[in-house]
């Protein structure tokens, strides 16, 4: 009887795993080179088709002072020929096959994102081996970008404003720490970059130790852990350890940077403060006030400034999480002359989370929204790979992952409450951007704190 | 020690063990066929109610009498029945040993045959596919008042994505009333006769939900992404917005608020999206796809309750909807849902179909604005075919030869070789009628955009008169394979290919053969739909650039 009994409860955990289906990573296997790069390997046979996900540590933080926007372009030149074909043959070698590869800076890494189909896996590790190890840098290719970039900087001011905001709320916010810089430049940073400074980046922020390799998809891992060895293996490391991001020490509020943009239908704003890293313990009721305060279409903020008052299409809150704290912010915009109106609501808003607790309907609606929604953010192949490689670079183990909807069940309204109490702003302590027509809104902005004013043509972002 | 010897002598024990392995059997049927059965989430809260109380009294019980061949008796205190009590422990084995092997049967069932339905009687089965290459395990079904149905189960996550693929937009539209379908597609979301404006959007996140929904020049189309547990009341909103949408004078005013601000954000401060209002507006002289989805500001400024009330009446008729879901679903459970819910909606005759055509271009347009920009603008757009039609396809794969990506033809002359351009794109429409093949660069500050026009006319003359080659042309086939595969490897990607494919290129299963009709297309088609297309007198182009004399920086 007893066998019988030990036999039947042998199952069970089956039938918790088939629950726990869609919530946590797949099974993966990480093998820890000696030169320092770490691969971290997935099997996924769904489609035919192979994502990887290669991060260096570094990025825009390790910049030279007036020099941002050098990762992102050192990272947007890996491409422009490389091993041994030039720019055009590795841009035609990538499309011949159907393949996606780019390349990228963010704020604390660089990042290379391939996808191709599982039957080009050879030529995708010889093409971004080819991109880390032997890029070519070549001069007349770096001085062509580099133009580029700085028209791109010059066309961002015609295009999406919306998109500016985090630029100039880092910058205004941090200063001269280097979470304050434009990842991707500024038009006085980008001009000032000269082809040495290229090489001498390359150099100190490249190599293996600093590298993370992310492929999940449709292979077999023996075969995949071999052929990322033998292109990767005997990687020297780079020319200068990875260093440690300075804590950040913002100037407090109340204060406003207004952007001018002559003759602008709209006032895009931007009401932030610092946050927290990516560190912080209490992710999951973080998450879940973050989701109902501003991270869905039924937040308090959208809900207010949209749904209610119909002042704007959009309206959201947004938390950065980087090694050290980063932001917390309210976006949003809105017609010119409804300016002070919509920055009001969204100031009440605010002050409605500190005061009134949490209803427990809209707590379990936000937990249920947010339980739903996760299994899709690990549906792809390139999802995965991305997540795989966040969770090593920043040393967070699979529970980060496989324990999340667990404790998003634990959050109750003494948790969240206390959360809110931590990482949401007092209204005095809240920094403010304002983009948009300033003779018509330069009153208004000076009701939120003493008021910094730049044009939008202006080439940097901090004023 | 004695209570529990007493526990294991009067077969206590293996009652609670038998009745454990039973309920969660009675469980397990419950959860599984208890959709197929229709029962209520009341009726199953009953049964584990009426379970659990049942434990403790299944106890007393075994512990109160035994199982003898003359009936239940009171189980005696002394060891003499002991002979007795133990055949009834032989008997509580035998019983334990058949629930746990259904137990261990039940579990491995459920892990191999995922897709294994209880049989339920009066939910029609829908359609399979009718070609070889199509996946096997999609269904589809017509309910009675027209709408279609189609489901492709997935059970890769336990999500389901839905799309409702409406055949109506701004190609159904006049002037004077332009972009009442995309603001149709905001009212949607704000009221029924059921639920007030708000209650849709908190009832479907408050169940784990998402949503989302877009207006293209020919479809509206609505997307929800939710759980598997959320089907029913997806289900439930949707069918409660079709057939009981109720427009509440307030919210439209407040809406309209909204689309204003939407047109302000995406095209009043957007150079980009404002040079291609202007381009549409140009190319196209008589039919609808002149306008502009999100509609003129006047008209915007003066839809009314009428207006939407007879759009409403006239497009939004089931026979007029596609019905796509994909995800975690099997087609019984979709198709149950739709014949309860759905089903009931009241046909209604067809709108009348769009008669305007475009007559053939009999010359080369022009729009030139300009404005404050930091970068010239050029568009360049040509008439070309409709969805469907193999000529599409080959200006398909030409387009990614001469516009897609850093290896095609018209970046690497214009932004890599002579620098004129900092970026290059192209596309085509693919909608229900011939639309417009387009190009769009952003130029170098200091670029003539009519000298950059010249060169991309030189570029688009030499495909027409050389043709491309072998490699170019594998090159695309490859573009479009692996787009193809990227596509399928989300439950939103399939529910939104099926669906595109099913309204605009004759029937969803066209989707499967697209690799084998993209192999077949020859080298010269691409030459020939080239010559028929580039040509002066049936390109429009729009430029913008700041005054002469402005500065180029802002």
């Amino acid at each position: 009887m007893i066998r019988c009994a030990a036999l039947l409860f042998a199952w069970l955990p089956v039938a918790g795993a088939a629950l726990a289906q869609g919530m946590s990573l797949p099974a993966y296997e990480r093998v820890e080179l000696d030169n320092g790069t770490v691969l971290i390997v997935s099997e996924k046979h769904d489609v035919p088709l192979i994502a990887l996900q290669a991060v260096m540590r570094g990025g825009a933080v390790t910049d030279p002072q007036g020099l941002d926007g050098l990762s992102s372009l050192v990272a947007e030149l890996l491409e422009k020929g490389a091993g041994s074909r030039d720019a055009a043959a590795f841009a035609e070698a990538v499309a011949a096959v159907g393949g996606r590869l780019s390349a990228g800076a963010n704020l604390e890494s660089t990042s290379v994102s391939g996808e191709f189909l599982s039957r080009d896996a050879g030529l995708m590790i010889e093409l971004i081996a080819d991109m880390l190890r032997r890029p070519a840098l070549d001069a007349g290719e770096f001085a062509r970008l580099r133009d580029r970039s700085v028209n791109l900087r010059r066309l961002a001011r015609d295009g999406d404003l919306y998109g500016l905001l985090p630029e100039y709320g880092a910058a205004f916010l941090f200063g001269n720490h280097v979470y304050g810089r434009p990842v991707d430049g500024s038009e006085a940073s980008l001009g000032r970059i000269r082809h040495e400074d290229v090489r001498r980046h390359y150099q100190q922020h490249f190599g293996a130790d600093r590298l993370i390799l992310s492929v999940v998809g449709d292979f077999d891992t023996g075969s995949m852990v071999a052929a990322l060895t033998q292109a990767f293996g005997d990687w020297e490391r780079s020319g200068t350890p990875a260093e440690a991001v300075p804590i950040p020490d913002p100037e407090p509020g109340p204060r406003v940077l207004l952007v001018d943009k002559p003759g602008a239908a709209q006032t895009y704003f931007w009401i932030g403060a610092p946050g927290v890293s990516i560190g912080y313990a209490r992710r999951a009721a973080l998450n879940l006030a973050n989701t109902l305060f501003g991270g869905r279409y039924t937040s308090m903020l959208n809900q207010a400034l949209r749904a209610d008052a119909g002042l704007t299409y959009d309206a959201r809150s947004v938390l950065t999480r980087p090694s050290q704290p980063g932001t917390v912010a309210i976006t949003s915009f809105t017609a010119t002359d409804t300016t002070a109106e919509a920055v009001d609501l969204a100031l009440e808003v605010l002050a409605t989370l500190h005061r009134e607790p949490v209803p427990a309907d809209v707590l379990d609606s936000a937990r249920n929204y947010m339980l739903g929604q996760f299994p899709t953010a690990l549906e792809t192949a390139p999802q995965l790979a991305g997540i795989l490689a966040q969770l090593e670079q920043y040393g967070l183990g699979r529970g980060y992952v496989d324990d999340y909807a667990g404790a998003l069940v634990h959050v109750d309204a003494a948790a969240l409450g206390a959360v809110i109490a931590e990482v949401y702003p007092a209204a005095a302590d809240l920094v403010f951007v304002l983009l948009g027509d300033a003779e018509k809104i330069r009153d208004a902005a000076e009701r939120y704190g003493p008021v910094t004013a730049i044009p939008i043509s202006a080439p940097e972002f901090r004023p | 020690m004695a209570l529990f010897a007493e526990l294991r002598r009067r077969n206590v024990l293996k009652v609670a063990l038998i009745y454990a392995v039973a309920s969660w059997l009675v469980l397990w049927f419950v959860q599984h066929a208890g959709d197929a059965l229709g029962l209520p989430g009341w009726a199953k809260t009953l049964i584990v109610l009426v379970l659990a109380t049942g434990f403790p009294v299944a106890l007393v019980f075994a512990w109160i009498y035994d199982i003898t061949s003359s009936g239940v008796r009171k189980t005696p205190a002394v060891d003499q029945t002991q002979s007795v009590v133990y055949k009834t422990g032989q008997k509580l084995n035998a019983a334990l040993a058949v629930l746990a092997v259904l137990g261990l049967l039940a579990l491995i069932g459920e892990d191999f045959m995922p897709e294994f339905q209880f049989p339920v009687f009066g939910v029609p089965e829908g359609d399979a596919p009718s070609l070889p290459g199509t996946p096997a395990e999609i269904r589809s079904l017509v309910l009675d008042n027209g709408m279609k149905v189609i489901v492709w189960p997935d059970h890769d996550i336990p999500n389901v994505a839905l799309y409702n693929f409406v055949r109506a937009s701004v190609r159904n539209e006049q002037a004077g009333a332009t972009g009442l379908s995309h603001f149709f597609e905001h009212m949607m979301f704000l009221g029924t006769r059921n639920h007030p404006a708000g209650e849709f959007d908190r009832i479907m996140e408050a169940a784990g939900g998402s949503n989302n929904a877009y207006t293209s020049k020919d479809l509206t189309v609505y997307q929800d992404w939710f759980p598997r547990s959320a089907l029913e009341t997806v289900f439930q909103l949707e069918a409660d917005r079709l057939q009981f949408l109720a427009i509440d004078e307030e919210v439209l005013e407040s809406e309209r608020n909204v689309v204003l601000s939407e047109r302000q954000s995406s095209v009043d401060d957007d150079n980009f999206s404002l040079l291609m209002e202007q381009v549409y507006a140009t190319a196209f002289v008589a039919h609808p796809y002149q306008f502009p989805v999100i509609g003129w500001p006047a008209d915007i400024a003066a839809w009314t309750e009428r207006d939407l009330n007879a759009y409403f009446r006239s497009y939004y008729a089931p026979g007029n909807c596609l019905l796509v879901v994909a995800g975690d679903v099997t087609p019984q459970d979709v198709f149950r849902l739709a014949t309860r819910h759905l089903a009931p909606i009241p046909a209604q005759r067809p709108a009348s179909p769009v008669r305007a055509v475009e007559p053939a271009q009999q010359g080369g347009r022009r729009v030139a604005i300009e404005r404050d920009a930091a970068a010239p603008l050029l568009h360049m757009a040509f008439h070309a075919g409709a969805a469907g039609e193999r000529s599409t396809l080959v200006l398909d794969l030409l387009l990614k030869i001469l516009a897609t990506g850093d290896s095609s033809r018209l970046h690497r002359s214009l932004v890599e070789e002579s620098g004129v351009a900092i970026a290059v794109g192209g596309y085509q429409d693919e909608g229900f009628d011939a639309g417009l093949a387009y190009f769009y660069l952003t130029l170098a500050p200091d670029a003539d955009p009519l000298a950059v026009e010249e060169r991309v006319m030189g570029e688009l003359q030499r495909a027409a008169t050389e043709g491309v080659s072998e490699a170019e042309l594998d090159k695309a086939r490859s573009i479009l394979l692996a787009d193809f595969w990227r596509g399928l490897a989300t439950i939103d990607g399939k529910a939104s290919a099926l669906g595109y494919f099913e309204v605009l290129e004759g029937g969803y299963e066209s989707l499967f053969d697209l690799p084998a009709r993209v192999g077949a297309i020859g080298i010269d088609e691409l030459r020939d739909v080239a010559a028929g297309v580039f040509r002066r007198d049936n390109l429009t182009t729009g430029t913008l650039r700041a005054p002469d004399g402005a500065g180029t920086a802002q």
